[in-house]
This record gives structure tokens, sequence and C-alpha cells, in this order.
């Protein structure tokens, strides 16, 4: 006897469905996907995020979540910021008590003898211009603290430095091009309250990317993780943003 | 003699006085435009008070320079 050599048609196993109809199906999913699934994905990170760190929104924080002022110059338009990182506010902690000191340091000179043998006008002005460039002091270094940030969005890591007045240093990565990343607390005062530094190694033109003395760096590498996560997820199933 | 002297220390100190003050009016100036430009490149809500403290600066460094060219 002859072997049919189509066997589908001799013992179909799958159901055949007309093209008409799955035609349909497909238009339909298509309506609903887009915008509805894009905010749903943006709220469940948001939550897995708020789960990590918590819900702080201060602007003189050391870490902000999801803040609803804060924005950047190189931002893209729908690009939405999961997390802003400044460094930990102990490393203030030496800045102001050195401002301290230089406020309360004039008044010590009162018990200098030579200083009375200085014209007024002449200590008028000096203590003047020593408040001032005391002033200047504490001014620079928030500056550089309240400037000094690492910003997580929903597509890459940016981190924007001002060393001092007079230096800016911008980088980013996209979290796709993330390859690898560490953290290191080292040091009592880093032991104590929980900062460190984080790098991370990017495949970008920018091969490192380093926080500095970021308050809870294991927090933040676990929402680099959750975000690298999605991101997979994201070109696995073709969404693209 | 010694009161020439005297007059000669005098007209130095404050010409001392005025180019340090200016020097610091031309920081002042670096200040107020680099914390222009560092709230363009982040901005959030204290942005507006740290322009107003750089600007504040700027006016006591102008003041100073005056104080030097009068009083001294």
């Amino acid at each position: 006897m002859a072997r049919s050599k189509d066997l589908d048609t001799v013992a179909p196993d799958d159901l055949i469905i007309s093209e008409e109809k799955i035609d349909e199906k497909v238009v339909v999913k298509k309506n609903i996907t887009p915008k509805k699934e894009a905010a749903k994905n943006e709220s469940n990170i948001g939550d897995k995020i708020y789960n990590v760190l918590g819900h702080t929104k201060h602007s003189l924080s050391s870490i902000l979540v999801k803040p609803d002022v804060f924005t950047f110059e190189e931002r893209a338009e729908k690009e939405s910021i999961y997390l802003v990182a400044r460094p930990h506010w102990f490393t203030n902690v030496s800045w102001v008590l050195t401002t301290l000191l230089l406020v309360v340091a004039p008044g010590l000179l009162k018990f200098v003898p030579i200083i009375t043998e200085i014209p007024v006008k002449f200590q008028f002005l000096g203590i003047l211009a020593w408040y001032l460039v005391s002033f200047a002091f504490a001014f620079e270094k928030f500056l550089s603290w309240y400037f000094d940030v690492f910003i997580i969005t929903d597509e890459r890591v940016i981190d924007i430095d001002f060393n001092n007045l007079l230096d800016k240093k911008f980088s980013e990565a996209k979290i796709s091009m993330i390859q690898d990343i560490t953290s290191r607390v080292s040091g009592v005062s880093q032991t104590m309250f929980n900062y460190g530094t984080v790098f991370i190694q990017t495949a970008a033109e920018v091969p490192e990317i380093t926080l500095e003395k970021v308050a809870n760096p294991e927090k933040i590498i676990k929402v680099l993780q959750i975000l690298r996560e999605e991101e997979e997820r994201e070109t696995l199933e073709g969404r693209v943003k | 003699m010694f009161a020439d002297l005297y007059n000669y220390l005098n007209i130095a100190e404050k010409i001392f006085a005025i180019l340090g003050t200016l020097i610091y009016l031309i920081f002042a100036l670096v200040v107020v435009k680099q914390v222009g430009t560092m709230s363009k490149n982040v901005n959030d809500k204290f942005n507006g008070i740290l322009i107003l403290f750089s600007y504040i600066h700027l006016a006591m460094a102008v003041f100073l320079v005056f104080l030097a060219w009068t009083i001294l």
C-alpha cells in the first residue's frame, strides 16, 4: 500500500483556524498593547524601585526616587527618571566643620596682641574679606556636592560631575550596554554609614562610570539589575521605545 | 623722610587691597556664571536659591572693592 506523504491531511494534530480569524485577533491585540503596556511596565519598575529604596523625594536627599521636579539638560522628551543619587551626606561633614572654624576664627584673633596694632579700617576690610572667602569656600563645596549627580533613567545611566567651579564632566551609557557592576565600601566612615563607590563597566565609549561615595551602593546595584532585566525582556519581546 | 615712607606704604597697601578685591570680584563673576551653567544642566528645587546666593556673593565682592577704594 502506498504511504501518504502528507500525514496532516490524513490525521491532523492541530486545530485548523481560518486565516481571517487569526488576523482579527492580531489586530485587536495590537490596538490594546503599546501605550497601556508601556505605562504598566513603567509603574511596575517604579514599584520595584520603591520597594528597594523607599520613597525619598526631598531635594537635598542623597537619593531621590522618581523625583517630580528634578530634570537635566540632556534629557530626552519621554525619558523618565527613576533614580538620582548624590554623594552621601556624611561626605559634607568635613567642609561644614572647616567652615565653622573659619567663621569662629576672627573672634579668636582678639587674643593675638599684634592685631591691635593694625589700623581699624584694615581690620574691618580684612574681616569682611575673610567672611566672604569663608562663604565662597562653603558655597563651592555645597555646589560640588549638589551638582555631582548620578541619574538612572529608563534608558541610560548618566554621571554629571562638577569637581570644582571650572570642571564639568558628563558621561552616559545605555542600560543595555552595562556589562559588569562592582561596588567597594572601605574605611571606617563608609562602613558605618553604608556608602561607597560603584564601578559600572560598559561596552559604550565610556568604558567605566564611577559613582563615588554614593549611599547604599548595594541598593543601587539592585536597581540597575532590575532595569537590566527589564531591558533584556524588552529586547526579547521586541518592544523598542 | 619717615612721613614720606609712611605715605608710600599707605599707597602700596591701598593698591594691593584694590588689586586683591578686583581679583576676588572676577572670581565672584565666575561663580555666578558657573552656577548659571550648572543650574541649566541640572535643574532642581533649590537652583533659584543658589543663583540668588551667587548674586549676593557678587554684590558683596563689588562692595569690598568699593570699600578698599574709599576707606583705605
